[in-house]
């Protein structure tokens, strides 16, 4: 045992060497921990403003001439005729033909107190018109309403008499569209943190060993192949591991500044969170490690190795997005390895909490496939096939 | 002592090495001679534990070395074919590294190190990182690594390939003096006057099989001329009758 741990030390101490050495490659590495507040801060930034901007509509209205009030109020919401709409908006709003129709004796009506009939018409299945008709709705309501309390209070009616119930709605999704969108992307910028920082290591140790024709004369030398795996897995898990902390700590330095409150994400990234987040992350690490050192020890050359683990890349950008898309998740992607961290990941920053359990059990078989993904690794750098592709 | 005993590897098709037994002994140069091609590899991967044999059994030492790859290999320095370097190391870190695949630890590590860069004098260039190292120092690096553990056997594939005249004696000066402190040294090669200058022994291979062993000189008589050169060509060129 103490003979292992000592061939392991050796082997670590000589990879974190060379790691620490090829300067350009670790700089490179460590410039997304670096980048991270640069990109973190533009891009919320962007999403919050988009979020909490309400552009203009335009629509068709008839009758307009009668309600000049009403129209001049809808104004005042950002909802303007077609006729007002700069050329360049013109022909979208034109195609999505939203109609409001108030009738002729409107202002008749209005002085009758009696009931006016103003027409919506849409294509209420377009997606794109739900945002619009929303507004259109809520402001013609809003306007009624006014001008029917204005109407009680001018006849001494206590206000208090119209509210009957006062129903109290509360979305029980914690964010919305543009908050998931900026969870999306915190989440990824983290997880693609342990993928990238560690993937000139792992590709350097392997493909680069092979290619330098120092492999073989390694496989000759009394060690098992399985502990030149886990050397070369140690040293660049170790250094996507200080890749993810780097990237915390940076983003750390970034969030408070961003008001993600401004749009209903109750998130803070104290020390208590950064540790929940860096345990969730390290064995995404590990895991990232072992896949890029599989990908990468079987490739012909470092050129390969490089484009096949650029794919491998891929994983951690596609997969969360793909399960954004997923509404019944089954139970198993809490379990793999990425959608496992991801979930976690998403669970934190929406603030609802993530228990030890499930944390537990996720890392556990995140590196039950890490050890897989190492024995296979190390069944195939002693076999025949492998030897032979050494030239 | 390193000995082959009827060894056949098969490659599909592809007969690598059929039959072949011979051995090194201890305090001998034994030169593995045969053209491109004709089983050195497959023969020196067979040594090191790399490969498995079809048939027959390699053995360094007493271990056999398909049964206990590893400790076979603790008894082995190994100067490989194509010798590279880990080019971010200097060579004093590279020799440790090596030591410490060996299993030296600590003190012991240190003097090994030590020892063995003031043994083959590359004191000078201990401390430089091996990029930049001309041909004759990574060959004296290389030489450094396989031998800080002091392994009884020494397997040299294509040692003086790419080397100058000088690093070529320098080579031939310490495996001649490692032989006479009695080590057993395996010399791979497909050059004839590298074979002929400093082998004991001669083991020629061809097309897989043993075509022929025994000294030089024996070898000159086998063929019937004066010239190893000659003998090597015929050897080769015609193994029925050398069989025969």
């Amino acid at each position: 045992m103490k003979a292992a741990i000592a061939l392991w030390l050796t082997m670590v101490q000589k990879e974190l060497r060379e790691a620490w050495r090829d300067r350009r490659a670790l700089v490179a590495a460590m410039a997304i921990a670096v980048m991270a507040p640069v990109v973190i801060y533009a891009a919320t930034q962007t999403a919050i403003n988009e979020a909490l901007d309400r552009p203009d509509i335009y629509i068709k209205i008839d009758g307009q001439e009668s309600a000049p009030r009403l129209i001049s109020w809808l104004a005042e919401q950002g909802i303007h005729p077609l006729a007002a709409a700069p050329e360049e908006q013109a022909s979208l709003w034109q195609d999505r033909d939203i109609q409001l129709t108030i009738p002729t004796d409107y202002a008749e009506l209005i002085q009758s107190g009696r009931t006016i009939d103003v027409v919506l018409r849409a294509d209420y299945t377009e997606k794109a018109l739900l945002a619009p008709l929303r507004r259109v709705r809520q402001a013609v309501i809003d306007y009624s309403r006014n001008l029917g309390t204005q109407r009680l209070v001018m006849r001494g009616i206590d206000l208090q008499l119209l509210r009957v119930i006062e129903l109290h709605e509360q979305d029980t999704a914690p964010t919305g569209n543009n908050t998931g969108f900026i969870t999306l992307l915190l989440v990824l910028y983290l997880m693609l943190a342990a993928f990238l920082s560690g993937l000139p290591v792992a590709v350097d140790s392997s493909a680069g060993e092979r290619e330098r024709q120092v492999l073989e004369l390694l496989l000759c030398q009394p060690v098992g192949t399985g502990q030149i795996v886990l050397a070369k897995l140690t040293v660049a898990s170790l250094v996507s591991a200080v890749g993810v902390t780097l990237t915390l700590f940076f983003s750390a330095l970034v969030i408070p500044l961003i008001d993600l409150a401004r749009i209903g994400l109750a998130f803070t990234l104290d020390f208590t969170t950064a540790l929940t987040l860096l345990a969730i992350l390290l064995p995404l690490s590990v895991f990232a490690a072992s896949l890029q050192l599989f990908v990468a020890f079987f490739s012909r050359s470092f050129k390969e190795a490089q484009s096949t683990v650029s794919m491998v890349m891929m994983l951690p950008a596609i997969a969360p997005m793909a399960l954004t898309f997923v509404n019944d998740r089954p139970d198993i992607l809490s379990w793999l390895p990425i959608s496992g961290q991801y979930l976690l990941l998403e669970a934190v920053f929406k603030g609802s909490g993530v228990g030890l359990g499930e944390s537990l059990i996720t890392a556990l078989a995140t590196l039950t496939i890490c050890l897989i993904l190492s024995l296979v690794l190390s069944r195939r750098l002693r076999s025949q096939k492998a030897i032979l592709s050494l030239g | 002592m390193l000995t082959v005993d009827k060894l056949s590897k098969s490659f599909g098709e592809i007969k690598a090495l059929q039959d072949v037994s011979f051995s090194a002994a201890d305090g001998t140069i034994t030169g593995l001679l045969g053209p491109n091609g004709a089983g050195k590899t497959t023969c020196l991967r067979l040594l090191y534990g790399l490969l498995q044999p079809d048939q027959g059994h390699a053995r360094v030492d007493d271990i056999i070395v398909e049964q206990q790859p590893r400790n076979a290999r603790r008894q082995l320095g190994i100067f490989p074919d194509k010798f590279g370097l880990y080019n971010r190391l200097t060579a004093r870190e590279q020799i440790e590294y090596f030591a410490g695949l060996h299993g030296l630890t600590g003190k012991n590590r240190a003097k090994a190190v030590d020892d063995i860069i003031a043994e083959l004098q590359i004191e000078g260039i201990s401390n430089r990182r091996s990029t930049g190292f001309s041909q004759g120092e990574r060959m004296k690096v290389t030489l450094a690594q396989a031998l800080v553990h002091r392994p009884r056997n020494l397997v040299l594939d294509e040692p003086t390939r790419g080397l100058d005249v000088m690093s070529t004696r320098i080579m031939r000066d310490r495996l001649r003096s490692l032989r006479d402190e009695g080590h057993c040294i395996l010399f791979s090669s497909h050059v004839m006057q590298e074979v002929a200058a400093l082998c004991d022994r001669v083991v020629v291979l061809a097309n897989g099989r043993l075509a022929a062993e025994g000294t030089p000189q024996q070898l000159c008589e086998l063929a019937g001329t004066n010239e190893l050169e000659e003998a090597f060509v015929r050897i080769i060129g015609t193994d029925e009758g050398i069989a025969a």
